[in-house]
């Protein structure tokens, strides 16, 4: 039982840390800071939608780790 | 032992003083240049037209408020009409409305401020201006009404010296007073826009719980603030449509401030600067008291954690819904995203209208006996018209902010049903949403790694890494699925 707690805080943790980065990569991809359009090769007139998916699931992920993460 | 409550103590004056201090933000004083860029000088009707429009839902307000003396404002009134989700979402509008309102008045201030004082830093001196006011609301609504009383005059004071003294520079009346440079509909957006200039008017109600002797004061204070801004701003923009033309005025940044120069030299901009900036700190002060109040309401009815509806025992506030309140708004006003802010604010407060009216009619069907004190005139036309009104003014919004306003519900939804519902059941559709996303992702891996797919324009080495963090992710999506899935219903 304590080995699957330690397990579900590790990876609520790192679901957690993913959603969030998510949202920051959203947010530098709207801004296209280090040019990073360019890098990724994303077309500019798609951006809206990037933005949009990248935030719905950063906002998923970081919900569900934290159901994982304080885990009774 | 008996808990602390919130007291009875604010008269007529000091909860009129409250309905008008509330509205006189500074940003309105911006907002007004951009509008006469719209409407030109059909302006001067436009502004009567959205005080009478504001005026139909303020009847509401009264009458609700009345019957109902209880703190939480919008909320409450449609918890008692409707209850369930449209309440909690009645509620949370309304929250994040007087939140970003709160954090637009700081940055207001701090814009006009800034005419005077070009070196200081916009973010912090709204941040600063938060805390300040929070900590004073947390000492008690006595204080919080004594400061917005002595504000609040000082405000009509000074705009009434810009009033009287602009009125000899007044140019005559223009040949086409009614004309908009950008047609009728250059007029609809006009009035969608300046509608902003009368919300706050409400915060009485919210604050009915600590009104004195609700029945009388309630109604007259909100009928009373509504007559003096319709007024005030009507004379206002005439002085300022009479010294400068619009299409001058939209170019301004602080529109009022350079009718003054115009008209009465650097000390009137100095004059106008200084009574716009206590404008902006009056209307930070009473932001900050209506949405503390709503999130007492809700955390009392069970719909936010109940840590945050706790009354400091020595100063009877509700302190914890205060200083989380607070923190929020600083977030806001730190990004100084100002456009961002006045549209969540605007769309917030026309949802809540809307819903003022709606609750007045079913409760004047499911509740006829209900004691009145003060009763709508003109009943159903008022709430018919005033919802009319909203759903004519919301048409006008951009569709950037509807989309917004949308993405709001479905958080409002989500932490409804989170609180509602059940902890288990909502954890075992995220586990449900977390396998999807996973194996989605998984396929999307699979696909990248069988060059099914192939990422045009870039390098290898870039796409062996998006390769990889894919694979990564969907791995841990999967795991966090299962997890959350087979989690037991403790």
């Amino acid at each position: 039982m304590n080995a699957r707690r330690t397990l579900s805080k590790i990876v609520g943790l790192t679901q957690t840390a993913i959603g969030g980065l998510t949202m920051v990569f959203a947010f530098f991809l709207f801004y296209n800071l280090f040019n990073i359009q360019a890098v990724l090769g994303f077309s500019a007139e798609a951006i809206g939608l990037y933005l949009w998916a990248f935030i719905i699931f950063g906002l998923l992920s970081v919900i569900s780790g934290l159901f994982l993460f304080y885990e009774q | 032992m008996d808990e602390p409550h919130l007291k009875r103590e604010l008269g007529l004056i000091r909860t009129t003083m409250l309905g008008i201090g509330g509205t006189l933000s500074a940003a309105n004083f911006v907002i007004i240049g951009e509008a006469a860029g719209m409407a030109g000088y059909a302006i001067v009707p436009i502004v009567v037209i959205c005080g009478l429009l504001s005026l139909l839902t303020m009847f509401s307000y009264a009458e609700l408020g009345t019957a109902i003396p209880l703190a939480g404002g919008e909320y409450t009134f449609s918890k008692v009409a409707y209850g369930g989700f449209t309440s909690f979402l009645t509620g949370w509008f309304e929250w994040l409305s007087n939140m970003f309102y709160t954090a637009l008045s700081a940055i207001g201030f701090a814009y006009v401020v800034s005419y005077l004082f070009p070196q200081i830093n916009i973010p912090l001196t709204a941040v600063i201006v938060v805390i300040v006011f929070a900590i004073i609301n947390l000492r008690g609504t006595k204080e919080t009404a004594t400061a917005e009383t002595i504000i609040t005059i000082i405000v009509l004071v000074i705009l009434a010296i810009f009033v009287i003294g602009g009125w000899s520079y007044v140019q005559g009346t223009p040949s086409e007073p009614s004309a908009s440079p950008i047609g009728i509909l250059g007029i609809f957006a006009a009035t969608a826009y300046l509608f902003e200039l009368y919300l706050g008017a409400e915060a009485v109600a919210a604050a009915q719980a600590e009104v004195k002797n609700p029945g009388r004061n309630i109604p007259l204070a909100i009928v009373l603030s509504a007559v003096v801004l319709i007024a005030l701003y009507t004379s206002v923009v005439v002085v300022a449509v009479g010294i400068v033309p619009p299409d001058v005025l939209s170019e301004q940044s602080s529109p009022i401030a350079f009718v003054a120069e115009q008209a009465l030299g650097p000390a009137g901009a100095i004059l106008i600067t200084i009574g716009l900036a206590i404008a902006g700190l009056a209307a930070t002060n009473e932001a900050i008291l209506a949405q503390s109040r709503v999130l007492y309401a809700m955390s009392r009815d069970g719909y936010m954690p109940k840590g945050l509806c706790k009354i400091h025992k020595c100063y009877c506030t509700p302190h914890v819904a205060i200083i989380v309140g607070a923190i929020f708004t600083v977030i806001f006003a730190a990004t100084g995203l100002v456009n961002f802010v006045v549209y969540a604010v605007n769309l917030g407060f026309i949802i809540g209208f809307s819903l003022v009216n709606l609750s007045l009619i079913k409760l004047r069907k499911i509740a006829p006996h209900l004691k009145r004190p003060f009763k709508a005139p003109l009943y159903p036309l008022t709430p018919i018209a005033g919802i009319a009104a909203s759903i004519f003014l919301a048409l006008f919004i951009e569709p950037s902010v509807l989309i917004l306003g949308f993405e709001l519900v479905i958080v409002a939804l989500l932490i409804y049903y989170i609180r509602m519902v059940g902890h288990h059941r909502i954890r075992v559709a995220f586990g449900g949403i977390s396998l999807g996303l996973g194996s989605f992702l998984g396929f999307v891996t699979y696909l990248l790694g069988t060059n099914s797919i192939v990422l045009h324009g870039v390098s290898q080495e870039v796409a062996t890494l998006v390769f990889y963090v894919l694979l990564s992710i969907s791995i841990i999506q999967v795991l966090a699925g299962i997890l959350n899935l087979i989690a037991s219903d403790r």
